[in-house]
């Protein structure tokens, strides 16, 4: 059983190393994506968003065949302007192929934000990587979870004196130390790995367990999903031109019946005789709820503004969807306000530093076991694959955003080319890692991520007004807190710079053995609002 | 749900964590000295529990079930975390923190909220 | 000869590790693609209900599986374990009204 547990931990530790950084980063992916489009860093919503951006569709997409507007919230301060242009065979496999556009929700202005994938690269790479075909990659993803809830159980039975060692740590001695802070961050935080771990497969479990809705639905997993959600089809013809009401007094009125903030405006086929307008408020967020819909809506004749329906919101939902929805929501930290959104970032970051801290006890076993003699090839490169997994991405992520500052804005496939530096960084810190897969390789990557990491928000202030020492910066939590995160993890790394550098290297054969770092779960944090 | 409202669960999980530490004869010694009596361990060990069953109370107050069991789960866990690192470092502060922080939650929630 | 052979392979640790890892990863998967459907047919409530009941259970049985493979004392009994458990459950499924899954 220990040997299943370091064995299904080690193979793709690697692999779930980047997934659990890129997740956790994943968290506030609203917030990076912010920090990533300077142009909007101004926006601020007012009343008139929504007759702004209902004058801003009718002027850029007056004969759309529908309209969706996302209102200014919390985590972003833009109003997005979706629609579907009214062409034929718009349909691609249930993926609608529509247009979008940002809108300043202060002056109606359309904005156009420099072309970057911002916090989705990350976000989605977490589980779908990059450049691989999406399928295949979803499934290696899913495969390194199930090796994670593998090594997650038989962790908990190996650990025989689990109870005992519950809160033993002991500093300052090597290997030992490496495996107190092993145990330190798995076995503490155990109720949010299973959680993760297990739900992160039971968000894809139409692709890895089909077989149950195969067997009860005609359809398969269409069937289920109509049975649960049952989709309300528009019709499929505009009517006639017509004019449209304005939208300020509707939103005005579902402002006032649901007691919560508009969220989000749609509409079918604007403009025509047949327009159905739905102003949908925020819920009251219980983390029980479905992941899509439910939210209070009403829905109005779009050529009068009468009242069509009122929809209050979710029905009941059956015990065991609430069981299904409570763990993807936990998961996906849906429904989090800003305090519980950092306490879920802090919980990545201790699953980052227990899958970290695992691949370095491994090293450092083996290290020990060496006594003294020159590490084989194995040990130098499980060490150097988790320099690169480690340092490495973060260098390349350090890369990835200082390069959203500095690539030319009119740069022809822009966001291409930031995916590329972060790649090109990645792979530079891979070769460095193998080539020196040693305590000195491991400073100078510690040392070059600190410096990477202190520059950003230096960066920042050479190429944008909205950084730590302007007001633009404060204005919005996003910004200054992506600078000072930055700045945190800089000073992180420069710690465990200083922890490694300054154990002696006596023994010259000692390579990757470095002393116990205090607060591993400080570690590795990561950017944020 | 701001900071505030978490305090108190959280700190309440940490008194109860480190009375339940404090029940375990390698802890109680490395933090208080040496020579703990079986009785006063099973009475940290008892104390421990029914503080961690508190907190559990105040988080089902706080919030509906669901959320609250988890909030529960991850306050439980966060508030380990300084405890295994002031163990090692400053047992005796770990044992201070334990009731001063519960209180100075409760003066905070009241004062305000 | 031959059989020396045959019988020095089938009690390597490299075979046995190899054979209890293709129970694990494949037979685990089938026994809970078997029970995911079984299940989803045979409890009691509505249809939906039912089906994501089963696939919540379903990666805990996989699991289980894998722990199964591994922990029991040879890589036969691991295959037993995870094989019969399968086949009854695909014959349940049979029963519940599964037709060709695929």
């Amino acid at each position: 059983m220990a040997w299943l547990h370091t064995w299904s931990g080690l193979l793709l530790g690697w692999l779930l190393l980047a997934m659990f950084v890129t997740g956790t980063s994943a968290y506030f992916r609203e917030e990076i994506s912010l920090w990533m489009a300077p142009e909007l860093h101004h926006s601020q919503p007012s009343p008139d968003t929504p007759a702004l951006a209902w004058a801003a569709l009718n002027a850029r997409a007056p004969d759309a065949k529908r309209w969706d507007i996302h209102l200014p919230e919390a985590r972003s301060p833009v109003a997005e302007l979706r629609w579907q242009p009214d062409t034929p065979a718009t349909e691609e496999g249930g993926r609608r192929r529509g247009e979008r556009a940002v809108m300043d929700a202060g002056t109606g202005e359309l904005l156009e934000p420099r072309a970057s994938r911002g916090g989705d690269f990350l976000y989605r790479f977490h589980f779908e990587l990059h450049g691989v075909p999406r399928l295949w990659a979803r499934w290696l993803v899913c495969v390194a979870t199930m090796f994670m809830l593998v090594a997650i159980i038989s962790g908990v039975i190996t650990h025989k004196k689990i109870f005992k060692d519950f809160f033993t740590f002991r500093p300052g001695k090597g290997q030992r130390s490496w495996l107190d802070s092993h145990n330190a961050t798995a076995v503490l935080a155990l109720p949010f790995h299973f959680m993760i771990t297990y739900s992160g497969l039971l968000i894809f479990m139409v692709m890895l367990m089909p077989w149950g809705m195969n067997a009860a639905y005609e359809d398969g997993w269409r069937g289920f999903f109509q049975d649960v959600f049952p989709r309300e089809e528009a019709p499929a013809e505009g009517g006639a031109a017509a004019t449209m009401v304005d939208i300020a007094p509707l939103v005005a009125r579902t402002r006032a019946t649901f007691d919560q903030p508009v969220r989000r405006i749609s509409v079918d086929w604007p403009n025509r005789d047949n327009a159905v307008i739905r102003v949908s408020t925020d819920k009251a967020p219980h983390i029980t709820d479905q992941r899509r819909g439910g939210n209070p809506t009403l829905v109005f004749n779009g050529g009068n503004g009468e009242l069509l329906e009122t929809r209050p919101g979710d029905a009941a939902v059956p015990r065991a969807f609430r069981v299904y929805n409570l763990l993807v929501n936990l998961h996906l930290a849906r429904f989090a306000d800003p305090t519980v959104r950092w306490l879920f970032f802090l919980f990545g970051v201790g699953g980052t530093a227990m899958v970290a801290t695992g691949m370095l006890l491994w090293v450092s076993k083996r290290t020990q076991q060496l006594r003294g003699k020159a590490p084989g090839f194995s040990l130098r490169l499980v060490n150097g694959l988790n320099m690169a997994s480690l340092t490495g991405l973060f260098a390349a992520m350090a890369a990835y955003f200082a390069a959203n500052r500095i690539l030319p804005v009119e740069l022809a496939a822009r966001e291409s080319w930031e995916i590329r530096v972060f790649f090109l960084t990645w792979l530079l810190a891979l070769g460095h890692a193998l080539l020196r897969p040693d305590r000195r390789g491991w400073i100078e990557q510690l040392a070059t991520i600190s410096v990477l990491w202190a520059a950003l928000p230096v960066v920042n202030m050479t190429t944008t007004d909205s950084h730590l020492f302007s007001a633009a910066g404060w204005r919005h939590g996003a910004l200054a807190g992506f600078d000072l995160v930055c700045l945190m993890l800089a000073g992180a790394w420069g710690y465990a710079l200083w922890r490694v550098a300054r154990k002696a290297p006596v023994p010259a054969r000692k390579p990757g053995a470095r002393p116990a770092r205090r607060a591993a779960p400080a570690r590795a944090a990561e950017d944020g609002a | 749900m701001t900071v505030i409202t978490v305090t108190l669960p959280l700190t309440l999980a940490y008194a109860g964590l480190t009375a339940l530490a404090l029940a375990m004869k390698r802890h109680h010694e490395a933090a208080l000295g040496a020579k703990p009596p079986p009785a006063r361990l099973r009475a940290f060990r008892i104390g421990g529990w029914v503080l961690i069953a508190l907190m559990v109370a105040s988080c089902l107050r706080l919030w509906p079930t669901g959320l609250a069991l988890s909030m529960a789960l991850g306050l439980i866990t966060l508030a380990g975390l300084p405890l295994v690192f002031l163990l090692p470092y400053r047992p005796r502060l770990m044992v201070w923190l334990a009731p001063i922080l519960p209180v100075l939650a409760v003066i905070a929630t009241l004062i305000l909220t | 000869m031959f059989t020396s052979l045959f019988q020095r392979l089938a009690v390597s640790p490299a075979i046995g590790v190899a054979s209890r890892t293709l129970a694990a990863v494949f037979g685990g998967y089938a026994l809970a693609a078997c029970a995911t459907t079984a299940l989803a047919l045979w409890l009691p409530a509505a249809p939906a209900t039912a089906v994501i009941t089963a696939n919540l259970l379903s990666f805990l049985i996989y699991t289980l599986a894998v722990l199964w493979a591994f922990a029991t004392r040879s890589a036969v009994r691991a295959w037993v374990g995870v094989l019969a458990p399968a086949l009854l459950l695909a014959a349940l499924a049979g029963l519940g009204g599964a037709g060709n899954p695929f």
